[in-house]
């Protein structure tokens, strides 16, 4: 029984003859994907037993994308991955496009995210307590955005709703998941060598 | 104090009066974890003062914190006596809230960072999500189409489900009449009975609670021999209430 099964998955996974084929076809299904594209959903697909096989797979992709400077580039976002165009064409494709003004979140909504992303879940009075202001209108932006949603209610009198990231702000972002955003004791030093430079010149 | 006239703080912009409690810090070169909150407290009530045409709402939370300060301020001119925690509490508190603060235009100024690297990586559909386009390109239409756009469109009106709303027919008042005279009329209510006359759930419903609303003011009496059995209601009788 067992013979037979593995016998047949062998001839149905003769799908490709080697690496370069398994990389066109790997270019075809992100070309098509508007999302990023989780490995564990092509693998298989690729005849990839392990994860290390798909990341070769991967590796070479982004190599030959490099070297024949072409103008899209392999990201890893999401926890998948995704086509995109190269950050050097951005001025180009803007004149093209004819696009002069791009919508961009507002510091408030930033804040708000930050806490959000940090906290999660959290309360609307959490939030405005921790900005020592009122938040509902970065809130419902962000809502509006789909950066953030409800993810509970907290049980207190009330029942305030709870507040947590989404898959599209790891998107948006450009974040595999949030482990990537820095521990606190990561962003003092970050900030520290920021700082740092300045006070010298002062000196 | 000379020196604060020469500030520019009108041509500043604060997001609240946390982000404006920091910039007082930063600009008098202090540490947050060892503030001279009497030297920020005026500073930051000058600040207050010179600043013209804002938004209320927004002043308000300005104005809670400048309370926050002067109680702090006061609380340590007084006389020091033992029981002094209420005042190391709540300025402990501000420098927590600060320093929560300060983390949070950190962690900002990252995302921002994030935000316009990914900018720059264009998308499938990026255009139309995340870029606002101003310009719409106006197209010409025949009658033709109009006439076709305008009937689809009323097509697409009668495939709607559109329910209606009643507003309410019946009120507690004119229940309370109508089941004060029906018992007085028959004695008693057969509850299942009467709700089989009634004409939609919404009539029920107020008669339950009319019934229940009688019962609580001592007029009515009423029975249920079994669990969903049925309701027999009674008048109560005038020296029953009285006791």
């Amino acid at each position: 029984m067992e013979k037979e099964s593995r016998g047949k998955r062998a001839m149905k996974d003769n799908r490709f003859n080697d690496l370069e084929e398994k990389i066109r076809f790997l270019e075809a299904i992100l070309f098509v994907s508007k999302d990023p594209v989780q490995p564990e959903r092509i693998m298989d697909f690729l005849e990839c037993k392990k994860i290390s096989d798909f990341e070769k797979i991967i590796e070479e992709f982004e190599k030959e994308l490099e070297k024949k400077n072409r103008g899209i580039k392999l990201i890893r976002t999401g926890g998948g991955f995704q086509l995109t165009t190269k950050p050097e064409l951005h001025e180009t494709l803007k004149e093209f496009f004819s696009i002069k003004t791009y919508s961009k979140l507002t510091l408030p909504s930033l804040e708000t995210l930050a806490i959000i992303a940090y906290r999660q879940p959290v309360t609307l009075s959490e939030i405005s307590d921790l900005r020592g202001v009122n938040s509902t209108g970065p809130v419902k932006n962000l809502l509006q955005k789909k950066l953030i949603k409800i993810s509970g209610r907290k049980r207190v009198p009330g029942l305030p709703a709870l507040y947590s990231t989404t898959k599209e702000f790891l998107l948006y972002f450009g974040l595999n998941d949030l482990s990537e955003l820095p521990s606190l004791e990561e962003l003092t030093e970050l900030f520290e060598e920021k700082e740092q430079p300045s006070l010298f010149k002062k000196i | 104090m000379e020196e604060v006239s020469g500030y520019n703080i009108k041509t500043e912009f604060f997001e609240g009066p946390l982000d404006l409690l920091l910039h007082l810090i930063r600009k008098k070169k202090m540490d947050i974890l060892d503030i001279n909150l009497s030297e920020i407290t005026s500073e930051y009530l000058i600040y207050l003062k010179t600043k013209t045409g804002i938004n209320p709402s927004r002043e308000g939370d300005f104005l809670i914190t400048a309370s926050t300060l002067i109680y702090i301020k006061s609380k340590s001119l007084l006389p020091r006596y033992n029981d002094e925690e209420g005042v190391i509490s709540e300025e402990k508190k501000l420098v927590n809230t600060l320093i929560e603060y300060d983390r949070i235009k950190k962690i900002s100024i990252l995302l921002r960072d994030m935000e316009n690297t990914q900018i720059t990586l264009w998308k499938r559909e990026f255009i139309t999500e995340n870029f606002e386009n101003k310009e719409f390109l106006l197209e010409e239409v025949s009658s033709f189409q109009l006439a076709e756009i305008f009937f689809s469109l009323l097509k697409r009106k009668e495939k709607e489900d559109i329910s209606y709303i009643e507003s309410k027919k019946f009120t507690i008042k004119k229940k309370r009449e109508e089941l004060l005279s029906l018992i007085e009329e028959q004695g008693y209510i057969d509850f299942f009975d009467y709700v089989n006359t009634l004409q939609d759930i919404e009539d029920a419903l107020i008669s339950f609670f009319t019934i229940l609303e009688l019962i609580r003011t001592n007029k009515f009496v009423a029975l249920q021999k079994e669990l969903f059995g049925n309701i027999t209601v009674w008048k109560k009788k005038a020296e029953e209430r009285e006791q």
